[in-house]
């Protein structure tokens, strides 16, 4: 007899199996209706929103976020003089290069606007699972959002949140950049800001693809660089289109100042020589090459790695 | 001369003492502790007309006798084994008050046991597979040597034999012949057991003195096209190399060995080849694991030797369709459509390869511990066979030209 | 201070103990009076501006080649071939040579627009590299750029989709090489020097090759008729791959060599005693010599073994050039020379010689007997130009522990080799007849491809490797090593220094002269 088959005979004699120490089986006979799963979009955040959550999720935001950001990350911000001047809330943009660009821009908001944000996050992938659910939307304020399928329910409830004084984080991008460049964008940040007249804030972050980029198993302590940008109001009236446009140029310029400097950027900006956001287009050896090199130089190697799986 | 024989009592805690000594110091160091002890014995009674005393000559100590005094052999046998009992089943010796010489087919089949009708095994000559062992007129017990009413080898006061047990050895064969004639009986049958067709490869765990007999039984009557033997001692492996193996090399480089000559790929530690038929000698967990791993998708593993309990992962079995299959014993054999006594056989491949030679070193009865000592740690100290010998008379040394012995 | 050139030490009394390699540890021996110890050249300098030096290179090409800038468009089909984890010895620092080059030809490519690029690890019948050593060779940044697209490839010989046959040599060689190597519009190979037969013609014709063309000159055959194989004007092996290099530049094949010349300073700060002088070793470096030693004894096998396989050398580029292949290798072999050469006077009965912990084919690994005698015998001793160093008939005794141990991931045919193949017979002649065997074994094929296996074949070549050295030397002994391991080897084991010259001295004579080869640093003596 194992070991692990002794000790649950011996927990056996303290807790016995079956009805009424486990849940009851149901007879066949009888109709059951299937059980509710409130996952994805349809999971309930509301009770992240109570006091007892915001104080643990304040807790782990100042005391472990904040400083594991700036020890992997060590992050150098520019332009958050501006986010003295916007008026709560509003709806923060940025381009999505990995998992850790969400913990990251929360650590370096100033905290007024830290504690009451929340973060838009895909629903199949961090609401697919309860735990994951609960984890996510307590530690992140996370708030399911469609991505593949268009769903009124999310976009209204986010809304929602937006005139009930929450500030929301949203990548426009819909996912992490496979290579580094920024993709297409879809429509969500632009639709919430035309629905609710709330000014978006551009947010560029360089560097988090070198620190755990998507389908890497290890994480690497890299510098980051995050740019704010002034923000964007939705004109009278204005389409969505149009304002995505605007957000997408806006980031373009913000790319190339984060990549050199603001005045650079601002005279390209003028003579209409920003470069794309999405990379050059070239085959993929060509895009990862211009990334450029490496800040931290050649003589790193691989252990200083840190493995989050097993290869 | 005083008759002296060695008796095994059932006595519980000897049994205990003889298994921890035999753990700790190994095989064959409890007889000193164990049940086993030389006391005087009184010959045993005829049990009937048909009945004959054998005087034993030379007496063998085999696996089965060690596991017994070790008190490592399963429980299966305790209801076939009758106390208190003289071990000793491979015997050669002289017919009640004549010359000539007999070696002894022990096995207590319905015959010996007066049990009419026989059972459908002994009908059929299948003796090893005898279901009456336990019944009868005697005394339950698998085999001469097992059995109080009949005596057994490791004495001189001599045992009692039915007619159907007892084989007149031809004047060729030397005593050393004669006494492996009963090993090599149950090599025979294991060998005929295998189903062995020229093309198959063949590979043999253990060269003891049941591997060694299975090689020679193997290569005289139905032999592979490639043979292969496990042998862990540089005497072995000269023996089974004599005797007919293709390939001799250390058992830990058996496998690899079997996948060169098979061409196969390896994945989740077996062959995807592999050997026809793995003959294991040994009996452990280990060479079972090694057989499995060894043989080819539907082979055959054969267990000869007495195994004891082990304890072996069957998934590779199940998944690739191999058979295992126990061979005990002897009885009558279906050579080529030609049923012939299983002793018979033994005899020619004893006088082919001339397996006397495989006699290491003779003990008399009263140095039995250092016999039992020199018998469980054979391989380790360069012999094979370790026998009593009884001292009855000159030893007769045969007529067959004699072959070198293997060093001691 | 410019460096010393190596020199020729006759020993006296005075001399202090040698220092010989003895597998993952070093002892001292004292050598008896009169014996000659042959001390390398010291390192030359490195170059101070790598990359500068790379540029000119590429933009400066030697013979008749033009710059790499103009042969590069965009649209083309450009391969670039690189040394696998076989060189340097042993690992070099980062940055690796090997990324600093390709790195320049990238940056190139990129300003051509090409983008049609695929990076080859060029290991022939070698193993593949595992991701951290292709990361280490290459850098993260070419990795990061390449391996995720699947263009970073491992050269497959046993693909027959590719490989491409392109003809046979006036001599009748087969000529079959990787494919897409072959067929693209330009060749980019990355070569590092670090002994004279490396480079050349060589690179493309055995490091892209298939087992088809390998086995016309990896042969006891040929390797009898290269004396030595370090040799160029003297050796098959060298013949044989430049007539198959030559056959694959008139199929139309453009090849662009780049060979760099590494220099010798190969281990770090604290092993420094090992390449110093040893009378001009201070406190420290004695300091340093006996708490590394007893330590190591102290030390499991396989904790010594990860300790010296994590070794980085700090040796550098020292000569980078570009071009034509032929032009390229002239250079480079100066180079090379002028690094290693020392000229000795005459040959002497023995030739003594301590092995370390790495040979081309145990990195990351472990050294089994096989590999020992071919670092012994095939490389060492035939470090040499003129003639052997020691005479024929002689006696050739080395210093290594020679574990009877083997690694069965990177050497899985190996096992067999040695178990089977040289309890028969250890004549590089007879071994020949079970080549085909192992070269066609399914299993060995299936390690090989998918794996991290040396191919089939490879410890033959191995053996085939000493057989110059087993038809010149009258007796091998190894001290120090494990003797059922030693005796399977077909050689003699000594349990000390003194002991194996008392086994010398029954084949070679009462007072034999001898020759101690002090490495590190690698050095090939001028024999006259």
């Amino acid at each position: 007899m194992s070991g692990v088959e002794r000790l649950v005979r011996r927990a056996r004699r303290v807790r016995p199996e079956g009805f009424p120490w486990a849940a009851p089986t149901w007879p066949v006979s009888v109709d059951r209706a299937a059980p509710q799963r409130n996952l994805g979009a349809d999971y309930d955040t509301g009770w992240t929103r109570r006091y007892p959550a915001r104080l643990v999720r304040a807790m782990v935001l100042d005391n472990l976020t904040r400083p594991l950001a700036h020890i992997v990350a060590s992050p150098e911000v520019r332009g958050d003089e501006i986010l003295e001047l916007v008026e709560a809330p509003a709806i923060y943009v940025a381009n999505h290069a990995s998992h850790v660009d969400t913990g990251l821009l929360l650590s370096v908001l100033p905290s007024r606007v830290r504690h009451k944000t929340v973060v838009a996050a895909a629903a199949d992938h961090f609401f697919d699972r309860r735990w994951k659910a609960h984890v996510w939307s307590l530690v992140l304020a996370a708030v399911p959002i469609e991505r593949h399928k268009v769903n009124r329910k999310s976009a209204q409830d986010t809304a929602a949140l937006l005139r009930d004084g929450w500030n929301l984080i949203i990548y426009p991008e819909g996912g992490r950049s496979h290579d580094g460049w920024f993709q297409a964008m879809r429509g969500g940040a632009a639709y919430l800001a035309t629905r609710t007249g709330r000014p978006v804030v551009p947010v560029h972050i360089e560097g988090t693809y070198r620190i755990w980029p998507r389908g890497g198993k290890r994480l690497r302590r890299s510098p980051t660089r995050i740019t704010f940008g002034s923000p964007i109001m939705a004109a009278e009236g204005e389409d969505a289109r149009r304002l995505e446009a605007r957000i997408d140029a806006v980031f373009g310029v913000l790319a190339d100042e984060s990549r050199s400097d603001w005045w650079t950027a601002r005279r390209r900006a003028g003579a209409g020589e920003t470069p794309s956001p999405r990379g050059p287009d070239a085959s993929p050896w060509r895009r990862a090459w211009a990334l450029g090199p490496d800040p931290q130089g050649a003589d790193e190697d691989d252990e200083t790695r840190w493995a989050l799986k097993r290869d | 001369m005083a008759m002296k024989g060695l008796v095994f009592e059932r006595n519980l805690a000897r049994f205990a003492a003889s298994r921890v000594a035999s753990a700790f110091s190994g095989s064959g160091r409890g007889a000193g502790v164990g049940p086993l002890h030389l006391t005087d014995v009184d010959p045993p009674e005829l049990p009937g007309p048909q009945w004959h005393r054998v005087h034993p000559l030379l007496a063998g100590i085999c696996g089965s006798d060690l596991s017994t005094v070790d008190g490592r052999s399963s429980r299966y046998f305790e209801d076939v084994v009758s106390f208190p009992f003289i071990p000793g089943h491979e015997v050669v010796g002289t017919l009640d008050d004549t010359d000539t010489r007999v070696v002894i087919e022990p096995v207590l089949g319905c015959v010996a046991r007066g049990i009419v009708p026989r059972c459908g095994a002994c009908a059929e000559g299948r003796t090893g597979g005898c279901e009456r062992v336990a019944f009868g007129h005697l005394a339950p017990g698998l085999q001469i040597g097992f059995c109080t009413d009949t005596g057994g080898g490791w004495s001189n006061g001599g045992l009692v034999a039915h007619e159907a047990q007892v084989h007149p050895v031809p004047d060729p064969l030397s005593d050393d012949d004669a006494v492996m004639v009963e090993p090599t009986a149950c090599a025979v049958h294991a060998a005929v057991a295998a189903g062995v067709d020229t093309g198959h490869t063949v590979a043999v765990l253990g060269a003891g003195t049941l591997g060694l007999c299975t090689v020679a039984a193997l290569a005289h009557i139905s032999p592979p096209g490639t043979l292969l033997v496990g042998a862990k001692y540089a005497h072995q492996r000269r023996l089974a190399e004599e005797l007919g193996a293709d390939v001799v090399v250390d058992p830990d480089q058996l496998a690899r060995a079997v996948r060169t000559r098979s061409r196969s790929l390896e994945a989740s530690g077996t062959l995807t080849g592999g050997a026809d038929v793995v003959v294991d000698c040994v009996g452990s967990d280990e060479s079972l694991t090694q057989a499995l791993s060894m043989v080819r998708p539907r082979g055959t593993v054969v267990l000869v030797g007495m195994p004891g309990r082990v304890s072996v992962d069957l998934a590779s079995l199940w998944h690739r369709e191999v058979a295992v299959v126990g061979a005990y014993a002897y009885g009558t054999e279906n050579v080529g459509g030609l049923l012939r006594r299983t002793f018979d056989i033994a005899m020619e491949v004893v006088a082919a390869k001339g397996l006397g030679s495989l006699v290491s070193a003779r003990y008399p009865l009263d140095r039995f511990e250092e016999a039992l000592a020199h018998a469980g740690a054979a391989g380790r100290r360069g012999a094979v066979k370790v026998v009593f010998d009884l001292h009855a008379r000159e030893r007769h040394r045969g007529t067959r030209p004699s072959t070198k012995g293997p060093v001691s | 201070m410019s460096p010393r050139p190596g020199f020729v030490l006759e020993v006296d009394r005075s001399t202090p103990s040698t220092l010989f390699w003895h597998g993952e540890g070093y002892r001292l021996e004292k050598l008896p009076v009169g014996s000659r110890v042959l001390y390398a050249p010291e390192p030359v300098d490195a170059l101070a501006d790598p990359v500068g030096a790379i540029r000119r290179a590429l933009d400066e090409p030697l013979g008749d080649a033009a710059p790499l800038r103009s042969q590069l468009r965009a649209g083309m089909q450009l391969t670039i071939a690189f040394d696998d984890v076989s060189l340097p010895l042993p690992p070099m620092r980062s940055p690796d040579i090997r990324q600093l080059v390709i790195e320049q030809v990238l940056e190139l490519a990129a300003e051509a627009g090409v983008d049609d690029v695929v990076l080859i690890a060029a290991l022939a019948l070698h193993r593949r590299m595992t991701d951290a050593e292709l990361r280490h060779a290459l850098g993260a940044r070419i990795y990061d750029a390449f391996a995720p697209h699947g263009l970073l490839w491992q050269h497959d010989a046993e693909d027959p989709e590719q490989l491409v046959h392109l003809g046979l040599t006036d001599q009748g060689e087969d000529v079959e090489i990787n494919k897409r190597a072959a067929t693209s519009d330009l060749l980019v190979y990355v070569n590092i020097n670090l002994v004279a037969m490396d480079g050349g013609h060589k690179s493309v014709a055995t490091g892209l090759a298939s087992y088809k063309s390998l086995r016309h000159h990896h042969n006891a055959h040929t390797m009898t008729q290269s004396r030595s194989f370090m040799d160029q004007h003297r050796s098959e092996l060298h013949s044989s791959n430049w007539r198959m290099g030559q056959l694959i530049a008139a199929s139309g094949v453009k090849v662009f060599q780049i060979e760099t010349n590494l220099n010798t300073d190969t281990f770090p700060e604290q092993f420094r005693f090992l390449q110093r002088r040893e009378w001009e070793w201070t406190t420290r470096d004695r300091a340093a010599f006996l708490a590394s030693s007893k330590a190591l004894q102290a030390t499991p096998d396989r904790v010594a073994r990860s300790i010296f396989h994590s070794i980085r050398a700090p040796h550098k580029m020292s000569a980078v050039q570009a071009g034509e292949v032929e032009a390229v290798h002239a250079r480079t072999t100066e180079n090379v020379y002028a690094q290693q050469l020392l000229e000795v006077d005459g040959q002497s009965d023995i030739l003594t010689m301590g092995l370390p912990y790495i040979c081309p084919y145990n990195v990351n690994s472990i050294m089994n007997p096989i590999l020992v005698a071919c670092l012994g015998l095939g490389y060492f001793f035939n470090m040499y130009r003129g003639q052997p160093l020691v005479r024929a008939g002689g006696v050739v005794i080395m210093s290594h522990p020679t574990p009877w141990a083997f690694h069965p991931g990177h050497h899985p045919s190996y096992i067999d080799f040695f178990e089977q193949v040289l309890a028969e017979t250890t004549d590089p002649a007879e071994i020949g007849k079970y080549e085909e065997a192992y070269a066609t074994d399914p299993w060995y094929v299936h390690l090989y491809r998918t794996g991290n296996a040396y191919h089939g074949v490879h410890p033959f070549y191995m053996w085939y490797w000493c057989a110059h050295a087993l038809e010149h030397v009258g007796a091998v002994i190894i001290v120090g090593g494990d003797r059922a391991a030693v005796r399977r080897l077909g050689f003699k084991p000594a349990s000390s220094m003194a002991d194996a010259f008392e086994m010398a001295s029954d084949v070679v004579g009462r007072d034999p002269s001898i020759t101690h080869l002090h490495s590190p640093p690698l050095l090939m003596a001028d024999v006259r």
